[in-house]
């Protein structure tokens, strides 16, 4: 586990960007489609996977409590 | 309490740290309203399930459920920095294993017909017919008097019970605040679920920090749902134990029950039905500690990405009630028609029930480790590239892995399809069997399937509709866009699943 998870946060720091974008060079990342979040739309599909599969959380949503779900 | 604590400390500091950096704030040049206009959301869904492992019958009997649920997001600015939201949810079901947490109701799996036609719920109605048949689903027993033991119960049929329905109804108030160069937000909210056998209420906070020309993001979140039970049993273990363990009294008083030969006990003997457990739920807390960090990356003018780690502490009653459990070592007693035993865990019984042996047990603390990775890319006008990815890890044995993509692509200036695939897998927790398959020395056990090793393949569709001006109205809002998503769920076993979805955004003029 402890491997898999040093492996997501170095392909985090490797994919770091040097040369910041700017404000006005942000049209294509302002695209609603680009949005890294979890989509409000997905918020029902999120619930059911949260009541029906052992995992959940880590998807910038909530991440457990309120229901007698797992 | 070490971890409740340290979360505590941990929320005081970034808060402290926070107000620290609002004080040397001394930007004064024009900023942007953080949100210019109030808007409401409205996400409606239907749910439908089905399979053959329902937990509260012991990993055996018919999942099937349908889920109608309601939300309603209304995000208000109060000022140039600050946003208030409420969301609201309901959510509607009905549950057929869920109703045969009492099986034998008289009105539903266990329906006495007349022979004037009429059935048991016409009694006080005047019926003055002879008992002819229990039913149970499409069949029927011919019985001779009016009990439980000519009754039809099965896990493979909907019983009409008080919980074969219930309403879940949630509420969360979020409070955000930015700091005038937009660099720092703070927000806590506080939230209430209720349904009818839990309750829950959170409270959180959390803050983010933007650098790098607003091209790398930092957010830390805390949150703690204090939530509670109160319990409901499967109704032969609540009524043994309400009849002071004896089987001639109470719910038990004039019902036969049968071992595995088919043949009727005798109740004053040696060789009868008892739970294995006369303590139920001890402990009706159940609370939830959850710390989130978030890494938000630009790449490029057209990639970013993001990371997600939450580490979540869940203790007190963390099974569930409801759910029964069959060991292998202890003989097996039934209520309803002898000649259906031989064909219990098939879905052609429909009119005999297995006696549960207990209520599923698991530890009281959990310790959850998930981490995800989100990457998009803007492919180019038309194409959208989104995936994500989570590892997840937990100290009930259980590891999963979830794959996902999406490809939004722009059949117009307004419209866009969204075609969606997912892929999950889990290993089994270190308490789980199937039915049948515990034995009654083992400290915890679940038959619950969602606990076991599968895998599961999920495609969606979905479009959305997305006028930037807003001008179709409804009073003084305007629609801003209309989002609606079909997705197929389907597991290694017999499980499936379906859910449509449809949202709507206005924006107050």
């Amino acid at each position: 586990m402890i491997k898999k998870i040093g492996l997501l946060l170095l392909i985090a720091s490797l994919t770091t960007s040097c040369v910041a974008v700017k404000e006005y060079e942000k049209v294509y990342l302002n695209d609603p489609d680009m949005l890294l979040g979890a989509k409000k739309s997905n918020k029902f599909v999120t619930s059911f996977q949260v009541y029906r599969e052992a995992a959940s959380g880590a998807n910038g949503g909530k991440s457990g409590g309120g229901c007698g779900c797992n | 309490m070490k971890i409740k604590m340290k979360i505590i400390i941990i929320i005081v500091i970034v808060l402290f740290t926070s107000l620290v950096g609002f004080s040397q704030t001394t930007n004064t040049e024009y900023k942007k309203r953080v949100l210019e206009t109030a808007e409401v959301d409205i996400l409606t869904s239907f749910y439908s399930q089905d399979g053959d492992n329902a937990a509260v019958t012991g990993g055996i009997g018919t999942e099937k459920l349908t889920d109608i649920a309601t939300n309603f997001t209304i995000s208000i600015p109060l000022n140039d920095d600050d946003v208030f939201t409420v969301d609201a949810t309901i959510s509607a079901y009905t549950s057929a294993s869920s109703s045969n947490l009492n099986p034998f109701d008289a009105n539903g799996s266990s329906i006495i017909y007349y022979d004037n036609g009429k059935n048991e719920s016409d009694k006080s109605s005047g019926n003055n017919g002879n008992p002819i048949a229990a039913t149970s689903g499409a069949s029927s027993t011919v019985v001779s008097n009016n009990t439980l033991s000519s009754g039809g119960a099965s896990p493979w049929y909907e019983s009409t019970g008080a919980s074969k329905s219930d309403v879940w109804v949630n509420g969360t108030f979020n409070y955000s605040h930015s700091s005038d160069n937009r660099n720092t937000i703070l927000d806590a909210d506080a939230s209430f679920a209720k349904e009818f056998d839990y309750t829950s209420i959170g409270v959180g906070g959390g803050v983010t920090k933007l650098f790098n020309e607003k091209n790398t993001e930092i957010g830390l979140k805390a949150n703690v749902y204090l939530d509670n039970w109160s319990p409901v049993y499967p109704t032969e273990i609540h009524s043994y134990l309400t009849a002071n363990q004896n089987l001639n009294n109470g719910f038990f008083s004039g019902v036969d029950i049968l071992n595995q030969s088919g043949n009727i006990i005798d109740k004053n003997g040696t060789n009868v039905w008892s739970p294995i457990n006369t303590t139920l739920v001890d402990n009706n807390a159940r609370n939830t500690y959850s710390l989130s960090v978030s890494f938000f990356q630009i790449l490029s003018k057209k990639t970013q990405v993001s990371l997600f780690f939450d580490l979540v502490q869940q203790n007190g009653w963390l099974s569930n009630p409801m759910q029964r459990v069959y060991f292998a070592d202890r003989a097996n007693y039934y209520i309803g028609n002898a000649s259906s035993i031989p064909n219990y865990t098939s879905p052609t019984n429909t009119n005999v029930f297995q006696l549960a042996d207990d209520i599923e047990r698991l530890p009281n603390s959990r310790l959850k480790l998930p981490i995800g990775i989100r990457f998009n890319q803007y492919i180019n006008e038309f194409v959208t590239l989104r995936t994500y990815y989570r590892y997840y890890y937990d100290d009930w044995g259980i590891q999963s892995s979830t794959a996902e993509i999406e490809l939004p692509v722009k059949i117009s200036e307004k419209f866009t399809l969204y075609p969606s695939y997912r892929y999950y897998t889990q290993t089994a927790a270190d308490y789980f069997a199937p039915y049948e398959q515990h034995i009654s020395t083992e400290k915890f056990y679940t038959s619950d399937y969602d606990l076991s090793k599968f895998n599961s393949n999920q495609i969606g569709v979905g479009f959305s509709y997305t006028d930037i001006f807003a001008k179709s109205h409804i009073w003084k809002l305007g629609l801003k866009s209309i989002d609606v998503k079909y997705n197929s769920y389907k597991r290694n076993t017999r499980f499936k699943a379906g859910i449509i979805s449809a949202g709507f955004k206005f924006v107050m003029d």
